[in-house]
């Protein structure tokens, strides 16, 4: 019964990151007819997946990273896996290059932030060219990069919320 | 670091090392993906559609607050704009009435002349109205999401779907009450077209921009700026004469064009039910 108890804590603190990025997304996908916010779409998933790995490792893994990759591909109708693969490479790079910044403070997780995006969308821009052996438009590109990174401290605010008031991480640590 | 330490004496080996081979395992997965989804086997449009199904609903209950506020801002510019609208569509109703004459005595002439040539018509096709729910537009990709409702287990992949100004794409999939549409502006979309004046064949093929292009076009093909392009029915996959674009562009190495619709003021759409391509009995018969 504990170690039944210990399993279900251990997954909600995994499932909230990734409800808090679904719901974001879901707002995001609230039609306003216009094109502009069509390349607002994705702003919550890489805002999403680099916020809670560089600001809560223990509550966001690869696992996460590949359902919101899945979701994202099929909603979209990109190929399939184009969009894992990218969350995989953002989480990894994430994951890794957190470490050398110091991401407790708030303006050098965003200089991260806009470098690992700019990698990210580089990498899924290059993807889907050799998926289609056509080039895509750089324009659209470029824009949603940027949209993307200035977004970022207003989507961060709302993680940093759900991450104050729903993660208890203390008492886990205590139950283990 | 005390805690971590904590974490990682409770772990034994072989989570640890199925933790460490984990991300290159997921990486494995979604390459594997990739792989089957260039080979299309019908495994990905069954995991595609099993996803779609859930995520679909989810994406509708977050649209219908907007849709609700759209609906009332909508009702309310119309009944500001009554009298003017009213005056309008007299004026067109009169258009129309002297046109409704004229188009009664060709149809009568078109039927004789096609009697006279033992002329085949093409089945005539059924449609359905489906409500946009969500939208996609980036540099990666153009598709719609639509809500089908009851009409969902009559459509199928491949459907033109149309609005008041012509071809907008078509059903990339089914699942659930709901369907994925690939606009003409998408990468991945190749659509058979003719131009209405010259008669040219070519195909259309999108850049996930506004911008279309018009390749395999003959070499001494008549295309103007300004020229409409509609299906060419070639290939059984769209029905003949639905209009899809216009030429902005037509220079001797390639020749552009715009979509007749914009993408953000979707909002309904008719899906054209449409089928005339032989079963596989029939096709290897043919062969």
């Amino acid at each position: 019964m504990t170690a039944l108890k210990n399993f279900l804590t251990n997954l909600s603190v995994f499932i909230i990151p990734l409800l808090s990025i679904l719901v974001m997304v879901l707002i995001f996908y609230i039609p306003r007819y216009s094109e502009f916010w069509n390349l607002l779409r994705s702003v919550p998933f890489y805002t999403g997946i680099y916020f809670w790995i560089s600001q809560r490792p223990d509550a966001f893994n690869s696992v996460s990273a590949f359902v919101l990759g899945t979701f994202a591909d099929i909603t979209a109708g990109t190929p399939l896996g184009v969009g894992i693969i990218t969350f995989l490479v953002l989480y990894f790079c994430s994951l890794h290059l957190s470490a050398y910044f110091n991401v407790k403070k708030f303006a050098y997780s965003w200089l991260l932030f806009i470098l690992l995006a700019g990698i990210t969308l580089l990498f899924k821009g290059l993807l889907v060219c050799a998926f289609y052996r056509s080039l895509i438009p750089l324009k659209p590109l470029v824009f949603e990069f940027l949209l993307v990174s200035a977004l970022y401290p207003l989507l961060a605010r709302f993680y940093i919320w759900t991450e104050r008031r729903f993660i208890h991480l203390e008492e886990r640590y205590e139950k283990i | 670091m005390k805690r971590q330490k904590v974490l990682f004496l409770k772990e034994n080996y072989v989570l640890r090392i199925l933790k460490n081979f984990m991300v290159a395992g997921l990486f494995a997965i979604a390459l594997l993906l990739i792989l089957v989804h260039k080979i299309d086997l019908g495994l990905i449009s069954g995991v595609s559609k099993g996803v779609f199904y859930i995520t679909a609903p989810l994406i509708r209950v977050a649209a219908l607050p907007a849709d609700a506020i759209s609906f009332g801002y909508k009702k309310a510019a119309e009944i500001v704009n009554i009298y003017q609208e009213n005056e309008k569509l007299r004026q067109e109703n009169q258009e129309l009435f002297l046109l409704k004459d004229k188009i009664r005595a060709v149809r009568a002439e078109n039927k004789i002349l096609k009697k006279l040539l033992h002329h085949i018509d093409l089945p005539q096709e059924k449609s359905y109205t489906a409500r946009v729910i969500a939208e996609n537009g980036s540099a990666f990709t153009n598709s719609l999401i639509i809500y089908l409702g009851e009409a969902a287990p009559e459509i199928k992949s491949g459907y033109a779907v149309v609005n008041e100004q012509g071809l907008v794409g078509r059903i990339d999939m089914v699942s659930g009450a709901y369907a994925r549409v690939t606009l003409i502006t998408d990468i991945n979309s190749k659509i058979p077209v003719v131009s209405q004046k010259s008669r040219d064949r070519g195909i259309l093929t999108g850049h996930n921009t506004r911008e279309l292009s018009l390749i395999f076009t003959p070499l001494l093909a008549e295309l103007h700026k300004g020229d409409l392009l509609v299906t060419s029915g070639i290939g059984g996959g769209l029905p003949a004469d639905i209009p899809v674009a216009r030429i902005t562009r037509a220079g001797v190495e390639n020749i552009t064009a715009a979509p007749l619709f914009s993408a953000s003021s979707l909002e309904i759409v008719k899906i054209i039910v449409y089928d005339i391509l032989p079963d596989n009995a029939t096709t290897g018969e043919l062969e």
